[in-house]
């Protein structure tokens, strides 16, 4: 795959991250503020949003949680490495499952009562899917390409 | 089916608690499991396939989704608007902008609760979510779609070699 397509996914996932980050941004034009519930709406439909698991500093929000944010910041992350060296073009499909099980070992134990809900650990179980994910999503792309090339 | 699935699950708060931001990519990768039982193929799936199933998941999850959501607004003349309005209000009033620009958004959104309320439909409301619905929806569906294919052709080359 070309880098410049690279640079667009990662690019489209940047504009994605900050778009749940919105709220950060409002300070710097206060016009921004007219767009923060369609936003909110749009975000709604891929996230609970509930307030006890958002990221939260200086008074603002996130508009997705924080297991969300970490897939999304996972993948983000997945993207810009990407730009640099390419991905493995077989992942073994145990890193996909292990960060899959950690996930929900982690949404097991809080719903239980085994530990309160971390939103740092939400975030970093988050992450490792979403980083592992973004391997896969390549290689699809890249397949996608060549039957389109073909 | 699983477009179906995944539209109405969309807006049964409960399970959208539970189903967060994996909903739609997991409905396509099983519409693409359903897809191989229903054909009897089990050879390796082509991203074209991949990407095409997932546009129909999430197209589906769209069309049923937003089609329950404003019908169910329609009879029951309530929707997240109206319950999260009061939150809408603090929510403006935190941010440190002028009056006039908090002023406009809350008479913008109070015209679409008052809508809403009176008739059970507003046009801006409407819109959004159409808008919303189909271009999340086809988006995490074709998402999906790519990576459950990728995790699907894996198992099958795995299987392959042993």
């Amino acid at each position: 795959m070309s880098l410049s397509i690279r640079v667009i996914i990662f690019f489209l996932l940047a504009v994605w991250c900050i778009g749940f980050f919105f709220e950060w941004l409002i300070p710097l034009n206060e016009k921004l503020l007219t767009l923060l519930p369609f936003l909110h709406q749009t975000y709604s439909l891929i996230c609970h949003q509930e307030k006890v698991k958002l990221i939260t500093s200086h008074g603002f929000e996130s508009l997705v949680c924080s297991r969300c944010a970490g897939i999304y910041i996972g993948l983000l992350t997945g993207s810009l490495l990407s730009i640099f060296r390419k991905p493995l073009k077989n992942t073994s499909i145990k890193i996909l499952l292990i960060c899959t099980a950690l996930m929900l070992l982690d949404i097991t134990a809080y719903s239980t009562g085994i530990y309160h809900y971390s939103k740092l650990i939400a975030f970093i179980t988050g992450f490792l899917l979403g980083s592992a994910a973004f391997s896969y999503f390549y290689n699809g792309l890249i397949q996608l390409f060549i039957e389109i090339k073909n | 089916m699983c477009g179906f699935s995944a539209g109405v699950l969309q807006i049964v708060p409960l399970v959208k608690s539970f189903s967060c931001c994996l909903l739609l990519p997991l409905s396509a990768f099983i519409a693409l499991i359903l897809e191989q039982k229903s054909t009897n193929n089990f050879n390796i799936i082509s991203a074209k396939k991949a990407v095409m199933i997932g546009l129909f998941t999430g197209l589906f999850a769209a069309l049923f989704g937003s089609c329950f959501e404003i019908v169910i607004t329609f009879i029951t003349k309530q929707n997240d608007i109206i319950i999260t309005f009061p939150e809408l209000q603090k929510m403006v009033e935190k941010f440190p902008v002028t009056d006039d620009i908090k002023k406009e958004i809350l008479y913008l959104f109070q015209n679409v609760r008052n809508d809403i309320l009176t008739t059970g439909f507003s046009w801006l409301y409407t819109f959004s979510l159409i808008v919303n619905d189909f271009f999340i929806d086809i988006l995490f569906g074709i998402t999906g779609g790519l990576i459950g294919s990728q995790i699907i052709n894996n198992r099958i080359k795995k299987s392959k070699y042993n």
